[in-house]
């Protein structure tokens, strides 16, 4: 396959995904000829995607598309172009896989809601604009994408007719939203007025010579677009209220995929267009807001009593995790964050399945109402566990992988730098990987564990249709946390080698030469060597937990013999109160759990939880409070 | 809001009858131009999808809904946006980049056909805008007007054809 | 220079938040939605005005090398612009409508069913 054959596959891949959403209008009532449709749009963007690897990412090239084939004249960049490096072709690899997985689960699942036929429509219309992103390399181009995912996501989180909270939580999210594209598009006005081109490798050539306020306010106006799509800190209660009203299917692209265009934005405007990552104040702004949304959500989710809520809210913390590692700017932080990204796209879809799976059930997500559903969905109690110890970072599984590297990263800086700050950034990684665990062991207490209500006796496991797909990602996760050897030197080690290496993106798209002759000063921006580590096998850790729980079980049988008999009531939470009446549900739930815990920290649960309070105004005041103050911190500090 | 639009009014409707024609002229010859003048595909889209307001401020819901299809807009949506994607694959399939102009041989800059494959996507953008638009509206104008204990249960109305046409 | 332009364009986006940062009625919200929009539209357009300068439209036989005209290149994102605007107000106001079927009221304190 030449370069002549492969250079076209990024074009095709996003066409195929946008000429599959017109022709599954076309189709109209015919399920069967949708559904064909849709899978096979999906699946032929996989195809093209992961046919790609070979050249870009084990090779080291970079694609560079010029739509029309307008060329650089004199060397000034006049035509659109596509330009795929192993960043883009990561993220785009990320997107692919999770688009393809929920595509076939939505299958079955949204036989339950009516309006079908605009379904996939705006599914496909999603996944096209966000694979439009990733790939693609001129500004302005970015925006469009942009605002078409923002209308396909909330269309599909208004899709419910059923649900009654679903209107009021799409239209908080386009409110919202549209603070956030109207400051990537205020940005890109300014920066086009100052290098009259839009093409993303000449700006970042140009840039560093032309530094003045308007560019500084342009940068401020760039970062806070991108971190509105991606719900850091104060735009975050708007994912809560998305994800739970979206259809599971959906809130797996709004968690995995969505917010991954804003970490790509994030990356491309402080490590490509302005450089602006070696400065201390700009690391010190990105870790600060990265641990605040980190802890803040994960406090938040103590307080849930909704499953799909619950599971939105670790999916910001987890986010705050990716940009607390992107904003060390070491080679093994970026490598970190990477790895966490597509770690978080492959669990916390596998979750939001389960999710999906549960509602389509029982149809409720209420974390009060449910309980003991293992007895009767057994594989999606064990797909709901395999989730649940990735997230929180237990061997063997992924989440122990990535997460291990960012605590390594931190504690790195930290003795580097010689500054206690990010030592303290350490600690609340470890905190808040400790809060997300106990988090998921009340939610499987809750839902899979425990006692079953009476009205759920006739439930039944999931169809075969939506567990293959979870099946599929639960086998990622797996895979991905047992040999992370192959991850790291095929799919990591490019894209961070692709993010320290601008000369060579900028070379790709201009000419050679292009960059020694414009850019003024070459300092790198972190050692662009990856370093080991360390000696923790997941495999070992495997066998150290078998070993361990065989010892507990042992132990425990040994000493049945003596444990001494009690003579208790049947029922030991209500019989003090009924009378010695045996009550017939007594199932410790969601609200009893950390009863304590919750109780010493009232005072600051209960601050937040009014903090919150779900007024549309209160939200756009607190993002244009959060635009008003990184204005004013970039002006300060650069 | 009233169930039953009564739309008798003998002058608003004698003047959308008369300013229908115009009104479609206008968008098409914006659509036409959009290489030498300003305007194209999106303008002159929207300016003929005014005609559908025109004839609804004249004959109400009813009226609108006999006389378009509602389904087959929607459809053709489809079929403008498919349309534009593949004058773009031209150029993949001549061996070139995607959107590339094809034909070069097409006239003087100043002409009306002057601009190769571009006038082409522009007829398909047009297209596509005013289908889309006019369904839009009539879309939005059926909810306004559906009252307050039917539910909108996701289908498209559709509407027989009833006898006499639009001329009562 | 455009100086009165771009002030203008500062007020417009400026009275667009705090029309959606204070007022109740989530119609008059949706106005300042699209008065940030077409603040951001009228910035977008004076950034590619050239003193002195023609309209980017000729036919064949002026096109000499000394022509000087404005940039025609804002003029293109900003049709795209003002197009992304009208989608969204048009996605907006249908939600709006089905608000008021759902909740009866227009007040954006009182449509809190999700909070906390």
């Amino acid at each position: 396959m030449t370069y002549d054959v492969y250079m076209h596959f990024p074009v095709l891949a996003i066409m195929a995904l946008f000429v599959g959403a017109f022709l599954v209008t076309l189709s109209g009532k015919r399920e069967v000829l949708r559904n064909i449709i849709a899978g096979a749009a999906v699946l032929i963007a996989l195809t093209l995607l992961a046919l790609l690897i070979k050249p870009v990412m084990v090779d080291g090239e970079i694609i560079t598309y010029w739509m029309g084939n307008w060329e650089p004249v004199n060397g000034y960049a006049i035509g659109i172009a596509l330009e795929v490096d192993a960043l883009s072709l990561f993220f785009g690899l990320l997107v692919a896989i999770a688009v393809a997985c929920s595509c076939f689960y939505s299958f079955q699942y949204i036989r339950q809601d009516d309006a079908r036929g605009g379904y996939f429509t705006l599914y496909l219309m999603l996944a096209g604009g966000v694979m439009g992103i990733v790939l693609s390399g001129d500004l302005f181009n970015i925006y469009v994408m942009l605002e078409v995912m923002t209308f396909a996501a909330v269309g599909l989180t208004a899709f419910r007719t059923w649900n009654p909270n679903a209107r009021e939580a799409a239209f908080k999210y386009l409110v919202v939203g549209s603070i956030g594209s109207s400051c990537v598009l205020l940005g890109t006005a300014l920066v086009y007025a100052q290098c009259h081109t839009l093409n993303l490798a000449q700006i970042s050539a140009l840039i560093p010579g032309r530094m003045n306020p308007t560019m500084v306010l342009a940068f401020a106006l760039l970062f806070t677009g991108f971190g509105c799509k991606s719900f850091m800190f104060p735009f975050h209660p708007i994912a809560a209220d998305a994800h739970g009203a979206a259809p599971s299917s959906v809130s797996v692209l709004i968690s995995g995929v969505f917010t991954k265009t804003g970490v790509y934005g994030i990356i491309r405007v402080s490590y490509f267009l302005f450089r602006s990552m070696g400065l201390t104040s700009m690391q010190t702004g990105l870790v600060f807001i990265g641990c605040v949304s980190m802890f803040v959500c994960v406090t938040m989710a103590l307080n849930q009593h909704d499953f799909k809520r619950l599971l939105a809210f670790h999916s910001i913390s987890q986010i705050g995790y990716i940009l607390t590692s992107l904003g060390l700017c070491t080679a093994l932080g970026i490598a970190g964050g990477l790895y966490h990204a597509i770690n978080h796209t492959l669990f916390k879809g596998l979750l939001f399945l389960t999710a999906g799976a549960v509602l389509y059930a029982t149809g409720t997500t209420y974390l009060e109402k449910l309980g003991g559903l293992a007895r009767k969905m057994p594989q999606t109690a064990a797909l709901f566990l395999i989730g649940a110890f990735s997230i929180s970072g237990i061997p063997p599984f992924n989440g122990f992988y990535s997460k291990w590297m960012i605590y390594q990263a931190t504690f790195e800086k930290a003795s580097e730098t010689g500054s206690i700050g990010y030592a303290l950034v350490t600690v609340v990684c470890v905190v808040t990987s400790v809060l997300t665990l106990a988090s998921f062991i009340k939610v499987g207490q809750s839902v899979f564990f425990g006692q079953m209500p009476l009205e759920y006796e006739n439930v039944k496991e999931t169809p075969l249709s939506m567990r293959i797909p979870m099946w599929i990602m639960a086998a990622l996760c797996v895979f991905t946390g047992v040999a992370p050897n192959i991850m790291i030197n095929y799919v990591i080690g490019p894209a961070t080698g692709a993010v320290l290496n601008f000369p060579g993106y900028i070379d790709a798209a201009m000419g050679e030469g292009y960059a020694a002759a414009t850019i003024t000063d070459t300092g790198y921006l972190a050692e662009p060597r990856l370093l080991t580590i360390g000696a923790w096998n997941p495999v070992n850790w495997l066998l150290l937990f078998v070993v361990v729980l065989a010892a507990v079980f042992l132990v425990s049988i040994l000493g049945k013999r003596d444990r001494g008999e009690v003579n208790c009531a049947p029922d030991s939470k209500h019989a003090v109160f009924f009378g010695g009446e045996e009550s017939q549900y007594s199932h410790v739930a969601s609200g009893d759990l950390f009863w304590g815990f919750k109780h010493n920290l009232r005072g600051y649960l209960g601050f937040m939880s009014k903090a919150h309070s779900g007024v549309t105004n209160d939200y756009v005041l607190w993002g244009v409070t959060a635009l008003a103050v990184i204005i004013l911190y970039c002006f300060a500090f650069m | 809001m009233n169930k039953k639009w009564k739309r008798d009014d003998l002058i608003v409707r004698s003047l959308a009858d008369n300013y229908l024609p115009i009104a479609l002229v206008l968008g098409f010859y914006v659509i036409l131009h959009g290489n030498i003048s300003p305007g194209g595909g999106f303008q002159g889209g929207v300016l003929a999808a005014s005609g559908v307001l025109l004839l609804y401020l004249g004959y109400g819901f009813r009226g609108i809904a006999t006389a378009i299809n509602m389904e087959r807009m929607h459809r053709l949506e489809a079929v403008g946006a498919i349309a534009y994607v593949l004058f773009a694959m031209l150029g993949i399939f001549a061996g070139y980049n995607f959107c590339r102009n094809i034909l070069w041989y097409s006239g003087n800059i100043g002409d009306l056909w002057s601009s190769g494959t571009i006038a082409l996507m522009n007829y398909a953008v047009g297209f596509k805008v005013l289908t889309g638009v006019g369904f839009l509206l009539l879309l939005v104008i059926y909810l306004l007007g559906m009252g307050e204990d039917e539910e909108h249960d996701g289908t498209i109305p559709t509407m027989e054809h009833e006898e006499g046409g639009l001329s009562k | 220079m455009m100086l009165a332009n771009y002030i203008g364009a500062v007020a417009l986006v400026v009275i667009g938040f705090y029309a959606m940062v204070m007022k109740r009625d989530i119609i008059k919200i949706v106005v300042g939605m699209g008065l940030v929009d077409y603040g951001l539209n009228l910035m977008i357009v004076s950034v590619g005005f050239n003193e002195g300068g023609t309209a980017p439209i000729y036919t064949f036989g002026e096109l000499t090398s000394g022509m000087y005209f404005v940039d025609p290149i804002p003029q293109a994102l900003t049709l795209t612009s003002i197009v992304i605007g009208a989608c969204v107000t048009a996605m907006a106001l249908a939600l709006c409508v089905r608000l008021y079927k759902e909740y009866g009221t227009l007040d954006a304190h009182e449509i809190r069913r999700l909070h906390g």
